[in-house]
């Protein structure tokens, strides 16, 4: 195995650059697709009506039980049969973001659940009402289990964003993988997409780390 | 003859095979502290909890000044479910101290005393932080208003409690067990508060708690419960003095035996 630099600098570099922002853009936008999709599965699964619980409680087990590469490929060939045809980047977003909204669905329902009931009680013997009560009592003490589990789960979209390539999406891994089989060289170009998602990891990791401390310094003080 | 403030007839809670209220009666005056003791687990909160809508009940109605409160007059004059409005506006008359104070721990001692006034009776903020205030300094924390629960000790934190369900201007109070989950050292600054409240103020009262004494002292009557309802009640002096019933009896020398 030879390193190559000329071709690092010349090649590989200039290409895998400019896709940068597509992956940052998978990575976002998915992100906020599951926080806020997310949300509405934990109210649906913790519905009073069994009709609406069990049916989002079966769907979210259905999520979370099959891999994220077969939901892709079962919305990027399945969606147009039915006449939906959406870019890749699309598909992918709403593939990653859906998989990932059930992941956060169970993250809020536990840190929601983790909430004691006597808080419940009082907000009830308070005579808050349910806005109210979740507002300003509940959802402010589930948030700091809440934020860390969602910052892990932001850093786990952006490393799947690489599946994305197999819906051909113009991504780093993609990227890479055209310049590998158009030069027959694939260690610059892998290793280099491989670093930079380590970079950008270690990144998005302190970046996390800092809204923890600030969330849980300025709610549990 | 007035109805009385509150009134249980024939209150029935079940916890699937449990019976925890066993067809209940009792009757309250307003401006009467009435204290309930029995053995643990025999459900004395649970009268509180119904009063506070904590928990449903299958059968039996409860008034507050004669109007139904699990249930509401329908227009027809028949009897039909409570709906949360109507639940919520005879809820606006009842306030609660519980066991474990269930104070809102991100929440300052003022930040606990203003939310429900703001939000729940509409006051403006400087109103409210002036109502709460008042409150604090009765309880004696007024230099505490600026703490979070974490930071007070466990009598602090109780009489936040008392003076946060005081912001709402209740006219009945109830107290589940108020010093149980105290350090025996803080018991005193808590029941001082309490008796303050009985002495100086006309809410009605009904106070579930283990503390003989105590309740020898303020209450104007003693109900002792027992398996889902009140064996026996009477004015504190007669009651410890002579109790007339064999599981009274037994209770209170267990309990007086203790101390």
């Amino acid at each position: 195995m030879n390193w190559d630099w000329q071709f690092t600098f010349e090649v590989v570099l200039p290409r895998l650059l400019p896709v940068v922002p597509v992956t940052i853009q998978a990575t976002v936008l998915s992100f906020l697709l599951a926080v806020v999709l997310g949300l509405f599965l934990m109210l649906l699964r913790i519905s009073r009506f069994k009709l609406i619980a069990v049916p989002a409680g079966e769907l979210i087990e259905l999520i979370r039980g099959t891999p994220l590469l077969v939901q892709l490929f079962f919305l990027f060939f399945l969606l147009p049969e039915v006449g939906i045809t959406l870019p890749p980047l699309t598909t992918g977003i709403l593939g990653i973001g859906i998989y990932n909204a059930a992941l956060c669905a169970e993250v809020y329902r536990a840190g929601i659940q983790a909430v004691p009931a006597g808080q419940w009680e009082a907000a009830k013997a308070l005579n808050l009402g349910a806005y109210r009560t979740w507002r300003d009592i509940i959802i402010p003490q589930s948030l700091p289990p809440i934020v860390p589990a969602l910052g892990n789960y932001l850093i786990g979209i952006f490393k799947e964003t690489p599946l994305l390539s197999f819906l051909a999406v113009g991504e780093l891994m993609h990227a890479s993988k055209l310049i590998g089989s158009e030069y027959y060289r694939f260690t610059e170009a892998v290793t280099l997409a491989g670093l930079f998602f380590l970079v950008m990891s270690l990144v998005a990791a302190v970046l996390v780390r800092m809204v923890e401390t600030r969330v849980s310094r300025s709610i549990l003080r | 003859m007035t109805e009385p403030r509150i009134k249980f007839e024939n209150v029935c809670k079940r916890y699937g095979p449990l019976t925890v209220l066993d067809g209940l009666n009792m009757e309250v005056a307003a401006g009467e502290l009435v204290t309930i003791i029995g053995p643990s687990g025999s459900g004395k909160t649970t009268v509180l909890r119904v009063l506070m809508t904590l928990e449903t009940i299958e059968e039996g109605l409860i008034t507050i000044d004669g109007e139904p409160f699990n249930k509401m007059r329908s227009r027809e004059g028949g009897l039909v479910p409570a709906s949360t409005a109507h639940l919520r506006r005879i809820r606006a008359r009842i306030g609660m101290v519980f066991q474990n104070f269930n104070l809102f721990p991100h929440m300052t001692a003022l930040g606990n005393c203003i939310e429900a006034p703001i939000h729940s009776l509409g006051l403006s903020k400087a109103e409210a932080v002036g109502r709460a205030e008042e409150l604090l300094d009765m309880v004696g924390l007024s230099d505490k208003r600026d703490h979070y629960p974490s930071q007070l000790s466990g009598g602090q934190q109780q009489r936040v409690a008392i003076a946060r369900a005081l912001a709402m201007r209740p006219e009945i109070l109830l107290f589940d067990e108020p010093t149980s989950a105290l350090d025996p050292e803080m018991v005193d600054e808590v029941l001082q508060v309490i008796r303050q409240l009985a002495t100086e103020h006309s809410y009605t009262m009904l106070l579930v708690t283990h503390q003989m004494g105590f309740a020898r002292e303020v209450s104007g009557r003693v109900c002792f419960f027992d398996g889902g309802k009140f064996l026996e009640e009477g004015p504190p002096r007669e009651f410890f003095a002579s109790p007339r019933h064999e599981r009274t009896r037994q209770f209170l020398n267990k309990v007086l035996a203790a101390h």
